[in-house]
């Protein structure tokens, strides 16, 4: 296709993530379940911004980050990010994309039981192909960012639900993401861990320049964010400027 | 890719040193025992052609036997015969016999058997018949009235078919014996012998000597056996037999293992369908192993996939694995066939109508068993893993 997805806006300036009606249907038997439908809508286009998407359960939020994340593979509509249609790279492309450009922390902070915390960390970093003193030192760095310093040798069932929750996001910094995909990252954690996220979360953006899209479903939350998506029934709803 | 490469190494062997122990120490431990198992059936079988042909040899035939022409019923000139072969480099022995039908009777029992005639000094540089006397002592070269029975025909040494024995022949007893030429004599037992081969034991022995006075024929004989050094070279032994201007027919001993022939071959085709029922089991079991590992690593699997590890990463750490597994299985395999299966073997042989067997394990076979095992361990552990990430990320991570 000859006209690149650059789509600068009026001020010149081109959005980070792009979607354009993007729509999910889930195929259970005979049953569709349109867990998303024609959204469209754009993240970072004038300043890293740190967005919270909002919505009742089941309104199709986890979908959402899934398709943005490149876990899950929309039935249709557009992804573009740095301007670039992201749907039409190869797994491996993917692969190294999410490697080089993503960060993920999860509700369950999905981390590798068999790798201490500090290997879970840095293991991003090896599979970038880069040498033992470089993801040594980068992991360093994020154990910085996130506050760690103990207990890294230790396997992830023998920390607490915060120390894993900060092990994740360490994982998911390594690499020096563009964009966060946080999947409601306090659910588990109790509220001063997850004070502690949100405030980690927020300096990430505002002192590193790091996109974060974050679904929760606590309405105080909205007090760290920038801008609010809501959802509602797998379609948009509103936005909620801050 | 070398990167890659480290990668799934660092994978796999966080998988296997930090993973369930105990599921990989009983993984391992069944590799082995597949492994035992084939490499135990394949010695077994060749353990037990091994002694067949041993038996063959060592007691019937020895490596080369000279026939008598064709329309000849015997050997003429066996003396001077004997002499040439004997001067021939490599020919250990040299014996002639002389077989007749009989019948032999002692008591009220009865039953047809053939006597070989031998020159004893002759006859222990062929066979080593002489090393299994049971019973007495072995045949010498003047004795005229005696004779050695196998333990076949004398009955009561545990024969495999009592019924047709004379019923508990002892050394020292006197049996009647009515040649096929109409001859009648009396012989007194000189001693018994069991080789455990029954085509063996059911032979009598007499001395070359008497059987002169019994055909008023001399040297003549029935056959020549002679018995080379080494097995396997026999071609060789009869070209320079040929050479030497024997017109008689030269055959080597494989010749008379005809029957032999078609057991070793039905043990060759059991034993290679044990073994490839053997593999296959392994393969399933390697299958259904690494496929419950894999399915219970399914969220591991789509959380490395969701940190952006290659597919070809996760599957080679998997294939990794299989291939710890199945060598650690094959080298604790060959410590138990080494250590454990063989020394028991040697120690107890098994007794088979054909003599007592041992396992012959073969270094050929070995590595063939090792292959196909390796192999089997291989795909069985490839498929589950390439299944794995084939499903989308969500699914591996959060499925069900
Ligand atoms: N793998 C799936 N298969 C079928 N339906 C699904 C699947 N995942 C989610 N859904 C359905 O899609 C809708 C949106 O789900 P989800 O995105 O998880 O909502 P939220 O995260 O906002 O609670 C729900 O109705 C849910 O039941
Ligand atoms: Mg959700």
């Amino acid at each position: 296709m000859a006209k690149e997805y650059l789509d600068p806006d009026e001020t010149g300036k081109q959005a980070l993530l792009k979607i354009l009606n993007l729509c999910r249907t889930y195929i259970m038997g005979e049953m569709r379940v349109p867990a998303l439908q024609n959204v469209s809508f754009d993240i970072g286009r004038k300043y890293p911004e740190f967005v919270a998407i909002m919505g009742k359960s089941g309104s199709g939020k986890s979908t959402l980050l899934h398709q943005l994340g490149f876990l899950d593979t929309p039935t249709s509509g557009e992804i573009i990010i740095g301007g670039k249609n992201v749907l039409k790279m190869s797994e491996t492309q993917k692969a190294r994309f999410r490697l080089e450009r993503f960060g993920y922390v999860f509700q369950e902070y999905a981390l590798l039981p068999e790798l201490t915390a500090l290997e879970n960390i840095y293991l991003p970093a090896m599979a970038l192909g880069r040498k033992k003193d470089e993801y040594f030192k980068a992991a360093r760095e994020v154990l910085g960012q996130v506050g760690l310093g103990e207990r890294l040798d230790h396997r992830p069932r023998e920390m607490s639900g915060g120390e894993q929750q900060r092990v994740a996001i360490a994982r998911a910094l390594i690499n020096k993401p563009d964009i966060l995909f946080a999947d409601e990252p306090a659910a588990n954690l109790d509220s001063i861990s997850s004070k502690q996220v949100l405030e980690l979360f927020r300096k990430l953006n505002r002192e590193m320049g790091l996109t974060v899209l974050m679904v929760t479903h606590e309405p105080e939350d909205r007090n760290y964010v920038d801008r609010v998506i809501w959802l509602k029934d797998g379609e948009l709803d509103k936005m909620e400027e801050k | 890719m070398l990167s890659d490469h480290k990668l799934a190494l660092f994978l796999a062997q966080k998988s296997i040193t930090k993973g369930n122990k105990g599921t990989l120490g009983l993984t391992i431990f069944i590799m082995s025992l597949v492994f035992v198992n084939s490499v135990f059936v394949s010695s077994l079988f060749l353990g037990l052609t091994n002694t067949i042909n041993d038996q063959i040899i060592n007691t019937v035939y020895g490596t080369v036997v000279i026939e008598p022409k064709k329309d000849e019923k015997f050997i003429d000139d066996v003396y001077s015969l004997k002499q040439k072969i004997s001067r021939v480099p490599g020919v250990k022995g040299v014996s002639a016999q002389y077989i007749m039908g009989s019948v032999m009777s002692y008591k009220d029992k009865s039953g047809a058997w053939s006597v070989y005639s031998i020159n004893p000094d002759d006859e222990i540089t062929v066979t080593t018949t002489h090393n299994f006397i049971i019973d007495g002592e072995y045949l010498s070269k003047l004795d005229e009235n005696d004779i050695l029975l196998g333990k076949e025909i004398a009955g009561g040494y545990g024969g495999d078919d009592e019924s047709r024995s004379l019923g508990g022949v002892k050394t020292g007893d006197s049996i009647d014996v009515l040649f096929n030429n109409g001859i009648k004599r009396t012989y007194r037992v000189k001693g018994i012998f069991g080789v455990n081969f029954q085509r063996s034991d059911n032979i009598a022995y007499i001395s070359q000597k008497e059987m002169t006075s019994v055909t008023g024929m001399e040297d003549k004989a029935s056959q020549i056996l002679i018995r080379t050094e080494d097995v396997g070279n026999e071609g060789q032994f009869i070209k320079q037999f040929l050479e030497l201007g024997i017109n008689e027919k030269i055959k080597p001993w494989q010749d008379y293992a005809s029957m032999v022939k078609e057991i070793t071959q039905s043990f060759d085709i059991i034993s290679m369908l044990i073994s490839g029922i053997g593999l296959f089991v392994a393969g399933v079991t390697i299958f259904i192993i690494i496929y419950m590992n894999t399915i219970s690593k399914r969220r591991q699997i789509g959380i490395s996939r969701a940190v952006g590890i290659k597919e070809s990463v996760i599957i080679n750490s998997y294939f990794i694995q299989a291939l710890f597994i199945v060598m650690s299985g094959i080298i604790m395999g060959l410590l138990i066939v080494f250590y454990i299966v063989a020394p028991w073997f040697i120690a107890h042989p098994l007794d088979f109508p054909m003599g007592s067997v041992s396992l012959l394990i073969l270094p050929e076979s070995v590595f063939i068993n090792a292959t196909s095992l390796i192999i089997a361990a291989l795909a069985a552990g490839l498929i589950p893993s390439m299944m794995a990430v084939r499903e989308t990320i969500i699914e591996s991570m959060w499925g069900d």
